[in-house]
């Protein structure tokens, strides 16, 4: 999906994920908290599903993206190759821009 | 703040590999939810069932199959939700369970 | 496998480092016909409200019932054999899937493609999220605690035990299910493409080839 007005982020950004210590129905998971990954694709806006989970249905809709992680930045030493890739969708709020250090090959 | 649900990385043993029936009884709480989620009712969104199940609490959620704790957490937000209560439920349930019993029964001999 | 397996810890911290689940929760005849027993009241329970009526759910019972396998099967044998519905299936698989057809219920369908050199496997750590309005329900390993929590983190390994050994010259990418996006394993064509038709070539086309779990 192409990126719309609005948008804070594009393709081949640099995002943190963020742990917002929100207790309730989030739907990021703890392994991602904190890493640092690559946007690879816009996937639009939808509602946001913690406030979905308490029946809150009026908005506002929240950009998604699909974020890109490295199994080393995740797990430290893995046993993963190194060109293996984790991929993931996640909501902008959880989303903080990083300044790239090192282009992604 | 790390639901018990939230288990990617965690570690884990075999995966199970056998194929299992999707039971009737199984189908209909997917379908009642469906029903219950649809654009005519909006009673329980899939999210709102998913908070469900994420606040049984750990030892719930470890001993219940996937579509019971579905069926659990349905129960669990009618309720909170005053949609249903607890009180017509159990009689409900008393209610086919003697029918049930009855037919076993009956069945048998 | 079977039902009650209590975790030893009781702290409210859940040290999930000592944790380990049980791979699947299956429910034993007693359970099953606790749950038969329970929804069915549920059911009447809402019914008596107005909820709800029987042929509605029978009706869904049905349309559930439906998607499967054959669908996805479908849609990759016209991938293999049309580029042009290949590209936009790639770009947009919602509207791509539809376009044959096959009604979609999820927000988005982002199609991943096999290659010699990339191998794509899917997984929803958080629950069991899955493109069921195409394919169905998801198996009961798909589901379990199991894969659930190994996928994202050893896949490699997850793949031997499904008898798939990736060579360290392919990039195997996880994609972990948990918004709103489903996916679908584009896999790759048989060399022998040409020689087949739709319906031979639908017939090669296996549930475990559109998770990712075989190659």
């Amino acid at each position: 999906m192409s990126r719309q007005d609005g948008c804070r982020f594009k393709v081949n950004d640099c995002v943190e994920i963020l742990d917002l210590g929100k207790a309730g129905h989030v739907r990021i998971p703890f392994y991602v908290r904190g890493k640092i990954g690559l946007i690879i694709q816009y996937c639009g806006r939808y509602l946001n599903p913690e406030d979905l989970a308490v029946g809150k249905t009026s908005g506002p809709t929240i950009d998604l993206y699909r974020v890109q992680f490295n199994h080393s930045e995740l797990w430290g030493v893995s046993e993963n190759l190194s060109q293996d890739r984790l991929v993931i969708e996640i909501y902008d709020h959880w989303l903080k821009p990083i300044e790239k250090i090192v282009e992604e090959s | 703040m790390r639901g018990y649900h939230d288990i990617g990385g965690d570690t884990a043993g075999e995966i199970p590999q056998q194929e299992l029936p999707w039971l009737h009884w199984e189908k209909q709480t997917e379908a009642i939810r469906n029903l219950l989620g649809d654009g005519t009712r909006r009673i329980i969104s899939l999210d709102e069932m998913r908070r469900g199940f994420e606040s049984f609490g750990a030892e719930k959620y470890g001993k219940h199959s996937f579509y019971r704790r579905r069926l659990e957490s349905m129960i669990d937000i009618l309720i909170e939700k005053g949609v249903i209560s607890s009180r017509e439920l159990e009689h409900a349930v008393k209610e086919k369970k003697r029918v049930w019993d009855e037919n076993s029964k009956a069945g048998i001999e | 496998m079977t039902k009650g397996n209590d975790h030893d810890h009781d702290h409210h911290d859940h040290d999930h480092s000592e944790v380990e689940h049980e791979a699947l929760v299956i429910e034993d005849d007693v359970g099953n016909i606790e749950g038969q027993i329970m929804i069915d009241a549920l059911q009447s329970v809402l019914i008596s409200r107005g909820l709800l009526t029987a042929p509605e759910v029978t009706k869904e019972i049905q349309q559930l019932e439906s998607p499967g396998i054959h669908l996805g099967a479908k849609v990759v044998v016209k991938a293999w054999t049309d580029p042009g519905y290949k590209a936009r299936l790639l770009s947009n698989g919602k509207s791509a899937i539809q376009e044959i057809g096959i009604s979609v219920g999820e927000a988005q369908i982002v199609v991943v493609e096999n290659t010699p050199t990339v191998h794509n496997l899917i997984t929803c750590t958080l629950c069991s999220c899955y493109p069921r309005s195409i394919l169905g329900q998801p198996p009961s390993w798909y589901i379990s605690k199991a894969y659930r929590a190994r996928t994202v983190r050893e896949p490699r390994k997850v793949l031997e035990e499904f008898g798939v050994t990736l060579s360290k010259e392919i990039q195997l990418i996880v994609h972990d299910s948990n918004a709103d996006m489903r996916y679908l394993v584009l896999p790759e064509p048989p060399a022998n493409l040409s020689a087949m038709d739709a319906t031979k070539l639908e017939a090669t086309i296996g549930r475990d080839d559109l998770i990712g779990v075989s190659r």
